[in-house]
């Protein structure tokens, strides 16, 4: 009976996610209707098929991306550091993956961005656990740490920005959060290393069931504890790197998500997977669809919207179920 | 058989253990007694390899080793099957437990006398029963040494006796077991083997005969006790 009730929820989260796919493709300022859809793989040459295979389709691939690998991300530190406050954004990984970006942008014109993101995120990643001790992770010092290399990395960022106007947008664009929808050709690679993100994560599924265990209970065996955990740690690191490639540094989602998903299916990572890779992109989509159409033509930044739809739907979820959160 | 050779360990300038010299005999259910702070807990702690010690050595044969400790986190949201589960994915890639894992859940948790709270929430148990959740989750592990930090705290005197009678009926099956325990008179009917942890952190080790002697009571304890002895039979009291 459980189990039907969790299949329920998933089909309503994907039922959720469709919808706010729908509303990023073919709603807008330019309402396209669901009769393109045929047109549109065909690479028509008329102005809606255009916008849909150059604006509209890059741009909810992307959303889809940074959401779902945010809230991946999220769930990964979370269940590594037994802290629901462990975040991408929170603990500098995502600023480390954003200077990684910065510093390519800047150095290599147009390069692989995202593998500097990567590096940047794993050693921000590094630097945090470094810090705040390997085996016992103190939830305080975790945060306050995480928030330090944050910083540290954000006003690098914000420095580096400053002193060259010249490319100041493409740099400013990963740093406030928000998509755009050029650089088609990257796309593909974004696409492949997407999947392989998935795919690692998926492996890696089974031993965060393991993981969830007592941390103390698990000390007897040392050696695969530390492998998983830093395995773990650098595949959050790598889907971290993806979501600032696509959309920038947002917060937030990397929290929500995966709280929300508990909430819902405890702590089995196999349910909590699925749900927060529906709920992550469900919200960033949808978020960019806010972004892109509310103030037409003008663009809202994209982690303004986050904050302004994810905070209430946060807040309000924490309050009807918060014993969940009982220590 | 493990065995402690001249064992130092020191933790903020108090010496905890110096020179700490025993056995831990092989298929056999050792009890270890003591007061509060006697280093009972930090032993297992370096038995199981999680702290290592300043000076000595620990030679072991033990193959798989599971330490249960005292305080427990459990996870959220899952069910008692799904909390035994988890120990099964350390080994495990795919997403799904087989048929013959299942069945030796199955069994373990029977055996624990749980299969009517098999579906409930872990959150929703009371702490008896997540204690012999965790035994249960000791007994999958295929541990052949098991270390129990005071497994029956929170515990009623009947499942007591019957966790303890259990424990027992592992050792036949090639485990050993060391379990701390409070309980004088309930261990003394099930040990095999016997460890004192004193004040003044000596240790005291026999069998069942030359172990429960008002002397040793004393110094482990540091209070008074009468030992009755009726044949095979031994009783403490105060």
């Amino acid at each position: 009976m459980i189990k039907n009730k969790k299949l329920i929820i998933i089909t309503i989260l994907l039922g959720i996610m469709l919808l706010c796919l729908y509303l990023a493709i073919y709603a807008g300022h330019k309402d396209l209707g669901f009769s393109l859809v045929k047109k549109a793989f065909n690479t028509g040459n008329d102005t809606d098929s255009l916008i849909l295979n150059f604006l509209r389709y890059p741009r909810a691939f992307k959303a889809f991306v940074a959401g779902s690998c945010l809230a991946l991300a999220g769930m990964f530190m979370q269940a590594v550091s037994k802290n629901p406050l462990a975040e991408p954004y929170i603990t500098g990984i995502s600023s480390g993956a954003g200077l990684g970006i910065v510093l390519s942008v800047l150095l290599f014109n147009s390069v692989n961005y995202s593998v500097f993101g990567f590096f940047g995120a794993l050693i921000s990643s590094l630097l945090v656990i470094v810090f705040a001790g390997f085996s016992r992770f103190s939830i305080t010092k975790l945060i306050l740490i995480g928030l330090s290399v944050n910083i540290f990395f954000s006003s690098l960022i914000s420095l580096i920005i400053l002193v060259n106007p010249l490319k100041s947008y493409t740099m400013m664009l990963i740093l406030s959060g928000g998509i755009s929808a050029n650089g088609a050709v990257s796309d593909k690679i974004l696409l492949i290393m997407f999947i392989t993100g998935l795919i690692i994560s998926g492996l890696f599924i089974p031993k965060l069931n393991y993981l969830r265990l007592d941390s103390e209970l698990l000390e007897s065996n040392k050696g695969r504890k530390y492998l998983y955990t830093v395995m773990l740690i650098i595949t959050a690191a790598f889907l971290t790197s993806l979501s600032v490639f696509s959309a920038g540094i947002l917060g937030f989602v990397g929290i929500i998500a995966p709280q929300i998903s508990r909430m819902f299916f405890g702590q089995d990572y196999r349910w909590l997977f699925v749900s927060n890779l529906l709920l992550g992109s469900s919200l960033i989509l949808f978020s960019d669809y806010i972004a892109r159409t509310a103030i037409f033509p003008l663009q809202i930044p994209l982690g303004f919207v986050v904050a302004f739809i994810g905070a209430p739907v946060f807040i309000y979820f924490l309050t009807r179920k918060g014993d969940m959160f009982r220590d | 058989m493990i065995k402690v050779k001249d064992l130092y360990y020191n933790v903020e300038n108090l010496n905890l253990f110096e020179n700490a010299d025993f056995e831990i005999p092989s298929n056999k259910l050792t009890v270890i007694l003591g007061p509060n702070g006697a280093g009972k807990t930090t032993m297992l702690k370096l038995i199981s390899g999680i702290i290592k010690p300043q000076k000595g050595k620990i030679i072991s044969d033990a193959k798989e080793l599971f330490y249960l400790p005292q305080k427990i986190k459990y996870p959220q949201g899952i069910t008692l099957t799904e909390y035994i589960e988890s120990y099964f994915y350390k080994n495990n890639w795919t997403w799904f437990l087989s048929k013959k894992e299942k069945n030796k859940i199955n069994d373990a948790i029977s055996l624990m006398e749980l299969s009517d709270k098999k579906d409930v929430l872990i959150d929703n148990l009371s702490s008896g029963e997540l204690q012999k959740a965790n035994i249960a989750l000791g007994i999958v592990s295929d541990a052949d040494v098991i270390l129990l930090d005071e497994p029956t705290a929170n515990m009623d005197l009947v499942n007591r006796i019957k966790v303890l009678k259990f424990i027992k009926k592992l050792t036949q099956k090639g485990i050993s077991i060391v379990v701390i325990l409070h309980d004088i008179n309930l261990c003394i009917s099930y040990g095999d083997w016997f460890l004192g942890f004193t004040k003044n952190h000596k240790i005291i080790s026999g069998e069942k005969e030359n172990f429960f002697t008002a002397e040793n009571l004393k110094q482990i304890f540091g209070i008074d006790f009468r030992v009755v002895k009726d044949n095979e039979y031994i009783q403490v009291f105060n």
